[in-house]
C-alpha cells in the first residue's frame, strides 16, 4: 500500500533528481567573461608570485580569457586583501591569498578594515610551506634536545634571525621560548634575503625560516635543519623530525590560496575550483610545485573556508604573545 | 687554466646566435624602458619577467641582465637631457650632466655616458672574472658594522658632493634620513610618522621621491621660467665628440670610478648608489678640474657612469655566488631561474657553471651592443630637447605618473609624487639641492638599520664599529673625507687654510 510518506518521499527524489542537471547548467556560468586579475601581496619574483603566474597561465589557457598578475605588495599584505576586499565581487579579482595579510596582519594592526573570514570567499587551497629551524656548523649541534639545552644553559646568548618582527618565523620563534623555556635572541631582519646573508656570514647563529629556500644551504652543509613546523615529517626533510613529535607543541604552515570577496556567484566559485584543482594536477605544475617544496593537500572550498578561520583563530594568541 | 676553460665555457653558450639576439632584445628594450621617466631597473626586469618564463633558463638570465644593465643606461639620459633620475645613482650623473645639457652640450654628455659606461662594464666583467669567488668571501666579511660604517661613508660622500656647500648638504642629507624613517621600524616593529595611512606603512617610495623632487619640480621650474629650449644647433656626430682635452682628463675619472664601483657593487643591496656617491666624491677632491664640479664637468659625468656600470656587473657575484639576492632586482633575476626549477643557492655556479660563465661572457657582448645602440642614437635623444616645452613637460608628467602607478599600482603614489614635487620645487627656490636629500634618504633608514642590529649583537657597545678593523679603517676613511671637504687642501698648502676657515665649506 503506498502510504503518503512513500509518495511524499518519491517526490523529493524525484525532486532531487530534477535537480541534479539543472546544477549542472547553473554550473555553466558565463564566467570568465573580461580579463581576470590575480592580485599577489608581494612584488614580482618570489616564490607566491611565480605560483600565481604558472597558474594564471594554466588557467588562461582553460578558461579562454587572459588572468593577469598584478602585484600589490606592501603593510603585510593588507594593502592587496584591502583592495580584494572592495572589488566587485564578480569573480574577476581573484587574490592568491596567504597566512599574513588573513592569519596575522589582522591581529598585529587592529585598524585592518577587513574581517578576514567574513569579507571573502576562501575558494581553493593550493598548499604550504613550513618553518624550519636552521643552526650553524658551527655550532657543532645537530639534534633539537642539544640545541635546547645548549641555549638553556647560557639563557640569551644565542641570537635567532627573523625576517621581521611580526613576521611567523619571529611569532614562531617566541612561541618556541614560551614552550621550551630556551631563552633567545632576536635580530629582526627586512626580508629573508638579508637574514640568510648574514646567518651564512656567522653573524647570527641561528635562523627560523621557510624550509624551501634553505634547502640548498642543507645541502651544502651550511645550514643544520633542527625541526620544522608541520604535523608530519616533510618530504624535503625526512631525517628532520617537526616539533610535534620531539614532545612541542609548535605546528605553522605559511598556505597559498585563492580567494574572491564574499558574494561571488556560487556557479562561478564552483567553475573556478574545478579550473584551479584541474591546473594543479597537469604534470608540470605538479613538478613545478614540487621543486619549489609547497606541500599540499585536497581540500574542498567549504573546507579551506573553515581552515582559514581556524588558522586565524589559532594564530590570534601567538601574535599577540610575540608582540609583547 | 681552470680561467680560460671556464671562459671557453661561457663563450660557447653565450655567444649563439640564439643567446645573442636575446642579449641585444635585452639591451634595447632596457634602454628604452629605462629612459622612460620614473621606469627604473626594478620596474624594466619585473616588466620583462613573463617573457623570460619562455626561454631556456640561460637565456632568460642573459635577457633580463641586458634589460637591467640597459635600463640603467638609459636612466642616465633621462638624467642627462631633463634632469630626472630613475635611480639614486642616476642623480648624480645629474649634477653635471644637467647643466652639460643647459650648455647645449647633451650630445657630448651623452657620448661621455655611453664610452664611460662601457669602459666601467668592462672593469666589472674583469673583474668579475678574475675574482668572483674571492670577492663572494668578501661580502661575507661584511657584517653589521662594516655596512654601517659604509653607509657613514656614504652619507658623509653625499654631503661633499652638493655643490652649494657641504652645510647645505648636510641639511638636505638630514631631511632625506628624516623622511626614511617613515614606516614600519625594522627592529621594534612601531609604525613611525604614518599619521595612520595604512600606506605609508612600508615607508614613502624611493621613486615617488625621486620622481617628485627632480621630475615634477623640473617641469614647475621650467613652467615659471622661459621657455628657451637648450639643443645644440647641429646635429652631426663630430660636434657630440668631446674634444681631446676632455678625452685626456677622463681616463683618470673612468679608472677611479670603475674601480669603485668594482668594489662596491659586491655588497648586497647597497652597491650602485654607494659606488657613484663615493666615486663622485672622491673625484671632486682629487680632480684639477674640481672647481667646476656641479658646473657641468664632463668628469662629473665619467665617473658615476663608469661606477653604477662597474657597479652593475660586479653586483651579480654575491647573488649567484651565494644563491641569495641582495636587492629587489636580483630576487627577480633568481626568479626567472626557479620558474625553470633551479633553486639558486650556493652551489648554483657549481651546478650550472655554463649559466654564470655565459651570462659574464653576455656582458661583454651586452655592453658591446649598447655601445654600438646608443652611439647613433644620441643625435636622436639631443632632438628630444628641440621638441617645444609645451608639449615636452606635459608629456613628462603623464610619463611619470604613469611610471609611478606601475610599480604597486597604487594611485596614493602619484598624488605622493605631485607632493613631492611641490616639495622639491620649494627647495629649489631656497637653493637647496635635492641629490643629498635622495641619498639620505635611501641610506639613513639603511644606516640605522645595520647600526641597531650591530648594537643587538654587541649587546650595547658601540666599541664594536672600532674593534672590526674593515669597519674602523670605513669610519677613517669617511673622517679623511668630511675633513677634506672642510678645510680646503688648496689653500692649506698655500699656507692660508686656517686663516679664512668661515669660507671652507663654500665652494663657490
Amino acid at each position: 500500500m503506498t502510504t503518503r510518506r512513500d509518495i511524499l518521499s518519491a517526490t523529493v527524489i524525484a525532486l532531487g533528481l530534477g535537480l541534479s542537471p539543472g546544477a549542472g547548467v547553473l554550473a555553466d556560468t558565463a564566467w570568465p567573461e573580461k580579463p581576470v586579475r590575480i592580485l599577489v601581496s608581494f612584488p614580482p619574483g618570489g616564490a607566491s608570485d611565480l605560483v600565481a603566474r604558472l597558474l594564471a597561465e594554466k588557467l588562461s589557457a582553460s578558461l579562454g580569457q587572459k588572468f593577469v598578475v598584478e602585484n600589490k605588495p606592501g603593510a603585510a599584505g593588507t594593502v592587496a586583501a584591502t583592495a580584494l576586499q572592495g572589488a566587485a565581487p564578480d569573480g574577476h579579482t581573484l587574490m592568491l591569498s596567504n597566512l599574513t595579510p588573513f592569519n596575522v596582519a589582522p591581529t598585529r594592526f587592529p585598524d585592518t578594515p577587513y574581517d578576514p573570514v567574513a569579507d571573502f570567499d576562501h575558494i581553493t587551497y593550493i598548499g604550504a610551506v613550513h618553518l624550519g629551524l636552521f643552526v650553524a656548523p658551527s655550532l657543532e649541534i645537530d639534534d633539537l634536545e642539544t640545541f635546547i639545552e645548549a641555549a638553556k644553559a647560557a639563557p640569551g646568548k644565542f641570537e635567532y634571525g627573523s625576517s621581521g618582527v611580526g613576521s611567523w618565523g619571529h611569532i614562531i620563534a617566541e612561541r618556541f621560548v614560551d614552550v621550551t623555556g630556551a631563552e633567545l635572541f632576536h635580530i629582526p631582519y627586512k626580508g629573508s634575503g638579508p637574514m640568510r646573508l648574514d646567518f651564512r656570514a656567522g653573524v647570527v647563529p641561528t635562523i627560523f625560516d621557510a624550509v624551501p629556500q634553505n634547502l640548498p644551504s642543507v645541502e651544502e652543509g651550511s645550514a643544520v635543519p633542527l625541526a620544522v613546523t608541520a604535523t608530519q615529517r616533510i618530504d624535503t626533510l625526512p631525517n628532520v623530525p617537526t616539533f610535534t613529535e620531539m614532545g612541542y607543541d609548535i605546528v605553522a604552515e605559511n598556505w597559498l590560496g585563492v580567494s574572491t570577496p564574499t558574494g561571488v556567484p556560487a556557479q562561478v566559485r564552483e567553475k573556478l575550483d574545478a579550473a584551479l584543482q584541474e591546473a594543479m594536477m597537469s604534470d608540470d605544475v605538479v613538478a613545478q610545485f614540487d621543486t619549489w617544496g609547497l606541500v599540499r593537500e585536497p581540500m574542498t572550498s567549504a573546507e579551506f573556508s573553515e581552515f582559514v578561520a581556524a588558522q586565524f583563530a589559532a594564530w590570534k594568541p601567538l601574535v599577540a604573545a610575540a608582540m609583547d | 687554466m681552470e680561467l680560460l676553460s671556464n671562459l671557453a665555457l661561457g663563450f660557447t653558450t653565450a655567444a649563439t646566435l640564439f643567446n645573442l639576439s636575446y642579449c641585444f632584445v635585452g639591451v634595447f628594450l632596457g634602454t628604452f624602458i629605462g629612459v622612460l621617466p620614473g621606469v627604473g631597473p626594478l620596474a624594466a626586469v619585473a616588466m620583462l619577467l613573463p617573457v623570460s618564463f619562455y626561454l631556456p633558463p640561460v637565456t632568460a638570465l642573459v635577457m633580463l641582465a641586458g634589460v637591467y644593465y640597459g635600463a640603467e643606461y638609459g636612466g642616465s639620459i633621462a638624467s642627462i637631457l631633463l634632469n630626472i633620475p630613475g635611480t639614486p645613482s642616476a642623480s648624480v650623473t645629474c649634477l653635471d650632466g644637467y647643466p652639460m645639457a643647459r650648455e647645449g652640450r647633451a650630445g657630448v654628455a651623452l657620448f661621455a655616458t655611453a664610452i664611460a659606461s662601457f669602459f666601467g662594464g668592462i672593469v666589472g666583467v674583469t673583474v668579475m672574472v678574475l675574482l668572483a669567488p674571492a670577492l663572494a668571501a668578501f661580502a661575507l666579511l661584511f657584517g653589521p658594522a662594516e655596512y654601517f660604517s659604509v653607509m657613514v661613508l656614504s652619507l658623509v660622500a653625499a654631503s661633499v658632493v652638493s655643490t652649494s656647500g657641504a652645510l647645505r648638504g648636510l641639511n638636505m642629507v638630514c631631511l632625506g634620513i628624516l623622511l626614511g624613517t617613515v614606516g614600519i621600524d625594522i627592529n621594534s616593529g612601531v609604525t613611525r610618522f604614518t599619521g595612520g595611512v595604512q600606506e605609508l606603512r612600508d615607508g614613502v617610495s624611493l621613486v615617488v621621491v625621486a620622481m617628485g623632487l627632480f621630475g615634477i619640480s623640473e617641469v614647475m621650474v621650467s613652467a615659471r621660467g622661459a621657455t628657451r629650449s637648450y639643443a645644440t644647433e647641429t646635429f652631426s656626430l663630430h660636434h657630440f665628440l668631446p674634444t681631446v682635452a676632455e678625452w685626456v682628463s677622463s681616463i683618470g675619472p673612468a679608472i677611479r670610478g670603475s674601480a669603485v664601483g668594482s668594489f662596491f657593487g659586491t655588497l648586497p643591496g647597497t652597491g650602485q648608489t654607494v659606488a657613484s656617491f663615493v666615486g663622485y666624491a672622491v673625484e671632486k677632491r682629487v680632480s684639477r678640474n674640481r672647481d667646476n664640479f656641479g658646473k657641468g664637468a664632463i668628469e662629473g659625468v665619467v665617473v658615476p657612469e663608469s661606477a653604477n656600470n662597474a657597479a652593475a656587473q660586479t653586483a651579480f657575484i654575491p647573488t649567484l655566488t651565494l644563491g641569495i639576492p641582495g636587492s629587489t632586482t636580483m630576487a627577480l633575476m633568481l626568479g626567472a631561474l626557479m620558474i625553470h626549477g633551479i633553486t639558486p643557492g650556493p652551489r648554483l655556479i657549481a651546478e650550472h657553471p655554463h649559466l654564470f660563465w655565459g651570462l659574464v661572457v653576455s656582458f661583454l657582448f651586452g655592453n658591446l651592443f649598447l655601445l654600438i645602440l646608443n652611439i647613433p642614437l644620441i643625435n636622436l635623444w639631443v632632438r628630444l630637447l628641440r621638441v617645444p616645452h609645451y608639449f615636452l613637460y606635459p608629456t613628462v608628467v603623464v610619463l611619470i605618473c604613469v611610471g609611478v602607478y606601475s610599480i604597486d599600482n597604487s594611485i596614493f603614489d602619484i598624488w605622493m609624487t605631485l607632493f613631492f614635487g611641490v616639495i622639491g620645487y620649494l627647495l629649489r627656490l631656497f637653493r637647496f639641492e635635492p641629490a643629498p636629500l635622495l641619498i639620505g634618504f635611501v641610506l639613513g633608514p639603511m644606516m640605522e638599520e645595520f647600526f641597531r642590529r650591530a648594537m643587538l649583537l654587541s649587546r650595547g657597545d658601540p666599541m664594536v664599529f672600532l674593534e672590526r678593523p674593515g669597519s674602523a679603517a670605513l669610519l677613517g676613511a669617511a673622517a679623511i673625507l668630511l675633513v677634506a671637504a672642510v678645510v680646503p687642501i688648496k689653500s692649506l698648502l698655500a699656507g692660508a687654510g686656517f686663516r679664512r676657515p668661515a669660507h671652507a665649506d663654500e665652494h663657490e
